[in-house]
This record gives C-alpha cells, structure tokens and sequence, in this order.
C-alpha cells in the first residue's frame, strides 16, 4: 500500500492526498476507548471510509501530527480534574467539576452511572450526551471522597 | 416569578439565557441594524478551551460574537447570508466542528465548535443557512433556551418544585378525606398522649402507696386500696392506648389507599388526555410504574410515614417537658443531648447515602445481566457462552454482595454506637440521681419519679429510630409524588375543541391543504403537501422509507396538528371537529397489530362494545379469521395477548381486520398490512381487505407496489413532498418517475429470488 499522506489546512480540515487529488477527510477512532490510537477510519464528507489506518505510527511525522490534530476534535471528551460536588436531587444528579477546558455544571440521571474504561479512569454521559473523563486515581482528596461512590 | 425555563438555566446551566444584550446590540449594528432572530451558542474555541461564541441570524446576514474574556478581547464577525455557499458539520465524541464556507473552500468564513448541549440550538442555526441554499428558506423560530433545557425537562419535568411544595401538595389529595385524617390523627396523638402515662401512674404507686406502707405511715388497706386504684388507671391507660392506635392504624391504612387510587385514576385519566408524543417521549416501563409502584410508595408514606414522623417528634418533645416537668436537673441531662442524637443519625444518613449509592449501582450491573441473558437467551446458548455468562453473572453478584456486606457493616456498627449514647445518658441520670436518692433526710428525688424516670428514658429510643428510618421512606416517597406530578403537570400538545363538531356519519373527503409538519417544528417532514381524496376513493400512498408516509396519516388522524396549512374533512377543518366523533370513524389497520390481553371476543368487539355474537362471527368470517378460531380450543373465547395464546402474525392480522370491519369506519388506513406475511397468508389478508374497502374512503401504504394495483389513485410522497399521483399505469408511462423506478427495482429483486 503506498504511504498516505495526510495534511491539514488553514480551516483545521483534514486532507488526504491520493491519485485523484485531495480529498477532505475527517478521522473516526474504531475503539476510542479500548484502543483510541489503533484502526482510525478516515471519512469523506458523504460519510463514506476512504482509508482504515491501523496505527496512526505507520505514518511519516507530518502526516501523523496532521490526523493527531483532527483526531484531538474528533475524540474529544471533557476532562474532570477536580469534583466540586455531586448532589442527588429528584430525578437528577447534579455535578459540579472543574476541567481541563474550564468549570462545567452537568447532569446525569440517577440511574446512569460512570462506567470504567481501560481499567484506570471512567466516562460519564450527561443528559445532553456530552462525555466527562475522570481518572479517580489522579483526584485530590476531596474530590476522591465525593467520587467514592461511583468508583470501582 | 421566573418562568420554570428561567430557573432552570439559573440553576442548572452555568451559561447566559440569551445572547447579551449589549453584545447583540453591536452584533445587530453590524448586520446593517438588522435584528437577531436566531442563535445558539458554541462554547469550545480552536483549543477546545470553554468559551462563548454566539453565531446568529438575522434576515440577511450571519454573524458570529465572541465574548471577552481573559485570553480574548471581543469580536465580532458578519457576512452576507447570500455570500455562504456550504455548511459542513462534523460530529466527535463531544464536540462537532462545523464550518460555514464562503465560495473558497481553502478560506471558510468560520469554523466553529460545540459540545453536545449547544448542538441543538447551533445545529438549528446551520440548518436554516443550509435550507436557505437549497432554496427553501426555513422559518426562523428562536429555540436557543428551550434546547438548553430540554434534556433537563425530559428527565425531571417540574424541578423547580422544591420538596416542601411536593408534600404540601401531596398532603393536598388527604382534603376530600377530612374527617378520616382528623380521627386518624386524633387516636394517633392519644395514643401517643397515653404512652406517657404509665410511668405517671408507676410513680404514684411506688411513692404513695407502696413506700409510705413500707415506711408505716400508711395503713396496710389504705395502701391497697389506693394501689388498685392507680392499677386500674394504668389497665384504662392501656386499653386506651391500644384502641387508638388500632383507630389510627386502621383509619391510616384505608385513607392512604384512597389517596393511592385517587392518584391512580387521575394519572390513568390524564394519559388518555396526553398526545401521542408524550408516549413516543417517555418508556412505557416508566409510565407503568408510575402508575403502579410509584402510587403503592405513596400509600405507604400515607398510611404510616406521615404519622409516624409526626408522631416520633411529638414524643420527643412530650419526653423532654414530661421529664423536664418531672425533675428539672435529671431532665436536662436527658433533654439537652437530643439535638446531637438527631444529628448524628442526619450525619449517618448522609454517610450510608454514598454506601446505598455503590449497592444501587452493582444492584443495576447485576440486573443489567439478567435483562440482558433472559431475553437473549437463544442466542446465549447458540453461541455457547452459558459458562461465561454464568460468570458475570457470579462476578457481579459477588460484588454486589460485598456491597451489602459493607452497609450491614456501617449501620450496625452505628446502631449499638448511638444506643451506648443513649445509655450514657441513663447511666448519667444514675450518677447524678444516686447521691439524691441516697441522701438521708433531704430527699428532693422520690423513688417512684426516679423509676418514672427510668421508664421513660426507654421510650427514647424508639422515635429515634423512627426518624433515622423516616428519611429514607421520605426521600422515596418523594420521588414518587415527584414522578407522578410530572405525569400530572404534562399539558397535551393537542387544543381540543370544546363542544366540536360532530359529523355523522362521515362522507370520507380528506382535504390537505398546503399542510406542513416537522417533530421538532424545525426540520420540515411533510412540506406543503396538498391533496384531496373524494369519498370511497381507494388510494396508495408510494415512497421510500422515511419519506413521511406515516407523518400524513399521523396528521390525518390528528395525533398531531399541522404547523402550516390545514386539514379539513368533508369541507370542515380537522381541528373543528369532535375529536373522539371523528376517529370513531376511522379504523386502523397496522403491519403489527396489537391485540390487547383478552379473549378474540372481546378483542373484536372493541371498537363496538355492543356488537352482537353474529355480527362478531360474521365481522370474523369477511376478516377470513372465523376459521382458524374456531380452530383453536376455546374458540372466540381464547384468550390472546400478553400472557395469552399466542397467534402468528397473520392470524393477529386477520382478526385486527375483523376489528376494524365491525367498527365499520369511513375512513380506513391501511399501513403496511401485509407486509410481514408469507404469500398464503397475504392472499388470504388480501382477500379479507377487499371485503372490508369497499364503500370506503381508504388509504393504504405498501411497499409491495403489487399490493396497490387496485387503487383508484397512487400517491408517491418523496422527502416530504408530493412527487407523483396517478394510476398504476400512468405512473408506469412516466420517463425517469420515482415510482417507476421502485416498481423496476421491486420486479428485478422478485426475479432474483425466483432465480
């Protein structure tokens, strides 16, 4: 298979260049929780997969920082570095957390709970369907404490 | 007052409620003065980095605003709608980036990002650009608030209601029962009033006749005499205890299960009020348990929780004064604690709260396991994974135990712990009585109040433990009422008229005029659609999946209205008519026909209670059903279902069309009936539907087209719109036409299947 060359350009979108010239592509992560950097397809803009790439490390340093770039949008989720406070209300369980991106209030149903991926950090859904990473390990006491309940 | 959709931004969403007003006045400065009439809100910059960048409409231009804050100063974008020529969304895992593209592909005018939360309200903006390019220009309905807080109102639809209000109104359904909660509450209070009498009557025994006897200043039957009388006191005090705990008992238990079925009468008469979509939006489980367990909750918290929690902090208080009244020093030691105790068991609540939290969840893996492996069951054993199945199953249960294990460890390790307090106390009441009692002479402290006094201290423990257990019961109930109300509070998307018109019997014209329609009254599924059917016509109505075939007939009986246009029957509009007179009139013939649990008997006869055993038979006997019934064991009186005997596909087919014939509607609506069958059975289905057409105004999807061949008129409907109508024939002439198409593709696939 010849080598794929990937590019981004000056919107942020992901190029792939072939025979018949660039195409716009955007990256989808077949596992992006059990293997997030292995089996990436990459997608037209009709949604259709014109390449599987098996590890992002087969590509030449351009082209792998170009997908990691576009990949960083694709598979982002939020990233909870510290619990303010989790109450249960009727109905609800309202989070308070900081992130990496900044504070964040959320929502979950009472009975939707976080569960584990790759054995050190776990993923809840809010009601709107966003994504928050917490590693329990990586929390300070405080937030450890009001986590307890949800951990392993 | 807030409206319920301001209090929940306030408390639940940390972002503004609409754009700012100073920023929107610049944003519209820059759109040539023009006003906003759309927006939404994208919360993630280039670095992914929470941010606010509003992106809004106004009649001619696009614009985007991005707020200041410590990494940016404010900016403020517009261009010319007529200048964008794309919109491209790319959806992630929480974020969708979207760029708005002007002609240069290299260069586009803006790419943004969201997460989840804002897609809705940014995807509304996009979508109305997106229209516009293909020339079909969308109405601007601003809808950035109301998709905020939609996913919130869809988990807990009245969460500005606080817990106070819920019991206030909860208590509210006990008014019609006045006088029962009076007497309920009356031998509740006496018997609470009475258990303090006892150790009264021990101490008058002990300190005025039994002592001044043992010390000689009482004669022998004086003391007897004044003994017996204080005995048959206490037996009174008894008797009387007990009789008005049975009154209250019993007056409880029945009041609570008239509160119960008030509220289960009330839902049950409000979800037939409710539209069709509060029952596509809600699981069916969750609206049966609301009318089930969640109403047996109440009851409980009616007939016991009220009164007990009540009743435990009555008794408290009449402790403390009786034991303060009885000696001031003693009942302070006993009195003075009690705050501390109610506390401890708050702290401890709170505690096992996290506990109760990590069974819930290992309760829910390990259910999640049987919902999953029951149902699933052939393909368990096809595959051969019973032993590994057996072990989740083990792993989860093993978990869920340890759970357990650690709450039986914490609440009885607190129990004893509180109880050793509460002991503490007693053994103080000891320490500071035992010198008084002792004391020759000056005895300020009597024998029979220090054993009046020791009595009482036992009754402590028991309201304290009512109130560490109430909680509990509170908490559930409340969610309960809280789920109920949320059923009660839903307003039917559908105005009813009052006092409609009643139109029978129904000539069967269906009128559509200029009709338009979308779930989300956003993306358009049916777009200005007109037609019209003449009585006793017999149209198909043709096109691919998803191409709002089903919507029209949705429309049509008026399990929705129209957002444009209008319907009228016989030449009067839809939305006039007597609702429940129209669709008594109208049959429904479905591809899965639901029977209800019930004999064929009573199945039949739905739609006309009072059809005589001959028209059933003969309703039957048209439906080509009358022979395979008879067939079965216990013939029309087999009772199918759930839980019953099971027909297949086409025999439930068969015997909704014998429904139908005996209901003997104008209209007929006929969706994909024979769809699901072998040919056998759909020649007999067939046969049946021929019978029951006639005389009708009929309409009839398919997507066998060979089905349709006897229609007067084929419709073919294609992304929301009108495409073709026509005879079979006439649509066949037609050069490049949809239904031609599907016609040659549906013959090439049956002569591949005949290879």
């Amino acid at each position: 298979m010849n080598q794929l060359i990937l590019t981004v350009d000056k919107a942020g979108r992901l190029r792939l260049h072939g025979e018949n010239g660039p195409v716009l592509v955007r990256p989808i992560a077949c596992f992006p929780w059990s293997s997030p950097g292995e089996y990436l397809s990459l997608r037209d803009t009709d949604d259709w997969e014109v390449a599987l790439i098996r590890e992002a490390q087969s590509l030449d340093t351009a082209s792998r920082a170009a997908l990691e770039q576009a990949l960083a949008q694709a598979s982002f989720v939020f990233e909870v570095n510290q619990i303010d406070s989790v109450e249960d209300e009727l109905e609800l369980r309202v989070w308070k957390v900081q992130t990496d991106q900044g504070p964040r209030t959320f929502q979950t149903k009472l009975d939707h709970w976080p569960h584990a991926i790759n054995g050190e950090a776990m993923v809840v859904r809010d009601l709107a369907g966003d994504l928050y990473r917490i590693k329990p390990h990586s929390l300070d006491p405080k937030s450890k404490e009001l986590f307890w309940a949800f951990r392993e | 007052m807030l409206d319920p959709t301001s209090q929940l931004f306030d408390r639940y969403l940390d972002q503004p409620q609409t754009i700012p007003r100073d920023l929107r006045a610049r944003l519209e400065n820059a759109c040539a003065s023009e006003s906003v009439q759309l927006y939404g809100l994208a919360d993630l910059d280039s670095s992914l980095r929470l941010c606010q960048i509003w992106v809004a409409l106004t009649a001619n231009y696009f614009g985007i605003a991005r707020t200041a804050d410590r990494m940016i100063d404010e900016q403020i974008r517009v261009i010319e709608r007529s200048r964008l020529t794309k919109v491209v969304e790319e959806p992630g895992l929480s974020c969708t980036v979207a760029h708005v593209l002007v002609s240069n592909e290299e260069h586009p005018f803006a790419t943004i990002r969201y997460s989840h939360r804002q897609r809705q309200a940014v995807s509304h903006v996009l979508f109305a650009i997106q229209q516009q390019l293909e020339g079909e220009p969308a109405e601007l309905i601003d809808n950035y608030r109301q998709s905020m807080v939609r996913p919130i109102k869809e988990a807990q639809a009245s969460v500005n209601t606080s817990r106070l209000a819920i019991v206030w109104r909860l208590l509210g359904y006990l008014k019609p029962y006045r006088w029962q909660v009076t007497l309920g509450m009356t031998g509740a209070s006496i018997m609470t009033l009475a258990r303090l009498l006892p150790p009264l009557l021990t101490a008058h025994v002990i300190d005025d006749a039994i002592r001044p006897f043992q010390n000689g200043t009482l004669a022998a039957s004086a003391a007897w005499q004044l003994a017996l009388v204080l005995l048959a006191g206490l037996a009174a005090t008894f008797v009387v205890q007990e009789l008005a705990a049975w009154v209250r008992l019993r007056t409880m238990a029945v009041l609570g299960e008239h509160v119960a079925r008030d509220l289960r009468t009330e839902m049950y008469d409000h979800l037939h009020r409710l539209s069709v979509s509060f029952f596509s939006s809600k699981q069916t489980g969750s609206i049966i348990s609301r009318v089930g367990s969640d109403s047996d909750r109440i009851w409980d918290f009616i007939a016991f929780g009220v009164v007990e929690l009540s009743l435990s902090f009555l008794l408290l208080i009449g402790l403390s004064i009786v034991l303060i009244a009885l000696d001031f020093k003693l009942g302070l030691i006993m009195s003075l604690p009690l705050p501390l105790l109610l506390y401890l068991i708050y702290r401890n609540g709170k505690t096992m709260h996290g506990f109760f939290l990590r069974a819930w969840r290992k309760w829910s893996n390990l259910t999640d396991t049987l919902s999953d492996t029951v149902p699933g069951i052939r393909v368990v054993k096809a595959f051969d994974q019973a032993e590994h199945e057996k072990r989740r199953f083990e792993d989860r249960n093993e978990s869920f135990t340890d759970e357990c294990f650690r709450i039986h460890h914490v609440w009885t390790g607190f129990w004893p712990v509180l109880m050793l307090l509460v002991h503490l106390m007693t053994l103080l009441v000891w320490v500071f009585a035992l010198p008084r009692l002792l004391s020759n002479g000056s005895a300020d402290l009597t024998t029979g109040t220090f054993v009046a006094f020791l009595l009482y201290m036992g009754m402590y423990v028991y309201p304290i433990e009512i109130i560490g257990q109430m909680a509990r019961l509170l908490n559930r109930a409340l969610s309960s009422a809280h789920r109920i109300f949320d059923l009660l509070d839903t307003e039917p998307q559908l105005v009813e008229t009052h006092r409609g018109i009643q139109l029978t019997p129904l000539q069967g014209l269906i009128d559509f005029r200029d009709v338009t329609f979308g779930y989300d009254r956003v993306r358009l599924t049916i777009k200005g659609i007109s037609l019209r059917i003449e009585p006793g016509e017999l149209i198909g109505l043709v096109g691919p999946s998803g191409s709002g075939k089903t919507t029209l007939i949705n429309l049509l009986v008026r399990f929705y209205d129209p957002i444009g246009g209008e319907i009228r029957i016989d030449g009067v509009p839809l939305k006039e008519l007597d609702i429940g007179s129209f669709r008594r009139q109208v049959g429904m013939v479905l591809q899965d026909p639901f029977l209800f649990h019930g004999t064929i008997l009573e199945n039949i006869r739905y739609g006309l209670q009072a059809a005589s055993l001959s028209e059933v038979i003969s309703a039957a006997q048209a439906a080509n059903a009358h022979d395979f019934i008879c067939r079965l064991p216990n013939g029309y009186d087999t009772v199918v279902g759930e839980r019953g005997h099971t027909l297949s596909g086409g025999e439930r087919q068969r015997v909704s069309i014998a429904r139908a014939i005996l209901h003997d509607p104008r209209i007929l609506i006929l969706d994909e009936a024979t769809s699901s069958v072998d040919t056998e059975t759909e020649h007999q289905i067939q046969e049946a539907l021929n019978r029951l057409v006639a005389g009708r105004t009929v309409i009839a999807i398919a997507h066998r087209l060979s089905t349709l061949k006897r229609a007067s008129r084929l419709l073919v409907v294609k992304d929301g719109r009108l495409a073709e109508q026509g005879t079979h024939l006439e649509l066949l002439g037609l050069e490049n036409g949809i239904y031609r198409k599907l016609h040659d593709m549906q013959l090439r696939l049956n002569e591949a299947h005949a290879v």
